[in-house]
């Protein structure tokens, strides 16, 4: 049977590296996550709305999902010839992190696709007042591990993608009340 | 520090690319020229254990098992057959530490939803009773009920892999909620979060090749009537465990590593020949009186935990 290769890092290691207050991540930028998410369109003209709040009700209604923002950042995605659907730029806010992502609807409505654009976790106050942190002020020997790692290394992430999922059926029931 | 001070460049030829999926965030990264038609393709890979193996999804090969695996044989897949039959081993190995017939437990304490035309659970029965027939077929022996979330993660993050490792793609990573492999020149720092406080990210394991997987209680658990469960539970006692500890194996397949978890979870002491009968590795965090403890298990030196370090000890000191 093989074996996984590894190594346990050292104590000394433990001071310098600590904890990581914050991270993020960028996947996409927009103009990428479009691409992606509609590969064949040759333009993407951009939708600003402002939900009025008759429309917010209708939503919530729908989707059983609060509407924190009244605005709406929606892209038609268009060849020449035909309109392909809706990009609809979107970000939820779970316990700890905030998510930026896309979602695709093809000319049905239907979901076409979805990407992650960024991923932030912030804890902010929390970390920095934490007395256990508070003793390595200072102490930090050696090359400071950098933060720029992404989510892949934060072993035990699992994070309720129910803000996600929500997200998705508030901006599906978007389509049904101002975009359809 | 800002977020955007953090970003990274990505390198030539690197897909990195996010999905909601599995009820987490898969990450799939991978470098090569064709990368991104690559990670494209195991996405699809993932999205296929997702498709079979849920058990919210009625129309799921789990759920079939579930309606009608009592009454007659259910044919299953390849890939819900791999997943079953790993399953059973381990149970097999742990003798029922890791059993997947935990599902109404798990339905009772709400992780999972309740699905009215599923068979009522007799409660009696246990992984046993999951019978695997010649042909792919499931039969249960008894009305149990499964679930394979505790498996089913690792497994999707293997398949990923398998469709990552293709001619032309030099390395690649695959990350679900804590369930990682890599392949290739692709080292990766796993950074281990504090059970008592998962905001405190440790860096203790730097991973080459293989795989790991994390389990914890920290971001799952809830109070029911007064209690506080979660979703690791005991399949001898069918209570939760896992109260302030947080696992780790380190294993070739990601699949091994994540049913492994539970079985350090459900009992830490015997898990040591568990994981050395599979040669994995593991990592176990532990609180106590307000610290830390760091337990580590090699089976090539010895055959019980070890308290590498005790940090909070140790740097107080």
């Amino acid at each position: 049977m093989r074996h996984p290769e590894y190594t346990w890092l050292l104590p000394a290691l433990i001071p310098a590296a600590v904890i990581a207050p914050a991270y993020a991540v960028q996947y996409l930028t927009v103009e990428q996550a479009q691409r992606a998410l509609f590969p064949e369109a040759e333009a993407f003209s951009p939708v600003r709305l402002t939900l009025t709040a008759e429309q917010r009700r209708a939503i919530e209604q729908r989707s059983r999902v609060r509407v924190r923002h009244p605005e709406l950042a929606a892209w038609r995605a268009a060849t020449a010839e035909r309109a392909l659907g809706w990009f609809l730029l979107d970000e939820v806010l779970g316990k700890h992190e905030l998510i930026t992502y896309a979602v695709a609807l093809d000319h049905t409505g239907a979901v076409r696709g979805i990407e992650i654009l960024d991923y932030r976790e912030t804890h902010g106050a929390e970390v920095r007042n934490s007395r256990w942190r508070a003793q390595f002020v200072g102490k930090r020997a050696g090359a400071p591990l950098s933060l720029d790692e992404d989510i892949a290394n934060i072993a035990g992430a699992t994070l309720s993608c129910q803000h996600l999922a929500e997200g998705v059926r508030r901006l599906l029931a978007t389509y049904e009340v101002a975009l359809r | 520090m800002t977020p955007a001070a953090m970003r990274r460049p990505p390198a030539e030829n690197e897909c990195v690319r996010a999905r909601p999926l599995l009820g987490t965030l898969v990450e799939i990264v991978a470098c090569g020229p064709n990368a991104a038609s690559v990670v494209e393709r195991a996405f699809r890979a993932v999205e296929e254990v997702h498709r079979l193996m849920s058990y919210h999804d009625p129309a799921s090969e789990v759920s079939r098992i579930n309606r009608e695996g009592a009454l007659r044989e259910v044919a299953v897949s390849p890939h819900t057959w791999r997943v079953l039959d790993a399953a059973r081993r381990i149970a097999q190995a742990s003798d029922g530490l890791f059993d997947v017939t935990v599902a109404p437990t798990l339905a009772a304490l709400g992780f999972l939803p309740r699905h009215a035309d599923f068979l009522r659970a007799s409660g009696q029965g246990d992984w046993r009773h999951v019978e695997l027939l010649p042909g792919r077929r499931v039969r249960l022996a008894r009305r149990v009920r499964i679930d394979v979330g505790g498996i089913a993660k690792g497994y999707a993050v293997d398949r990923a892999i398998e469709e990552l490792a293709a001619p032309g793609v030099s390395s690649a990573r695959v990350n679900a909620g804590g369930d990682l492999r890599v392949y290739g020149a692709c080292p990766q720092l796993l950074r281990v979060r504090r059970p008592a406080s998962p905001t405190e990210l440790w860096p203790l394991v730097e991973l080459r090749s293989g795989a790991a997987a994390t389990s914890a209680d920290y971001f799952h658990a809830r109070r029911l009537r007064g209690r506080r469960v979660t979703p690791l539970i005991d399949p001898r006692t069918r209570v939760s465990c896992a109260h302030g500890r947080s696992v780790t194996v380190l294993a070739q397949e990601c699949a091994t590593a994540d049913a492994l978890t539970k079985v350090v979870h459900a009992d830490p002491r015997r898990a040591p020949g568990i994981l050395a009968s599979f040669s994995c590795h593991a990592l176990m965090l532990e609180e106590a009186g307000g610290l830390c403890r760091v337990h580590t298990f090699d089976p090539s030196q010895g055959e019980g935990w070890r308290v590498q370090w005790l940090p909070g000890e140790a740097l107080l000191g």
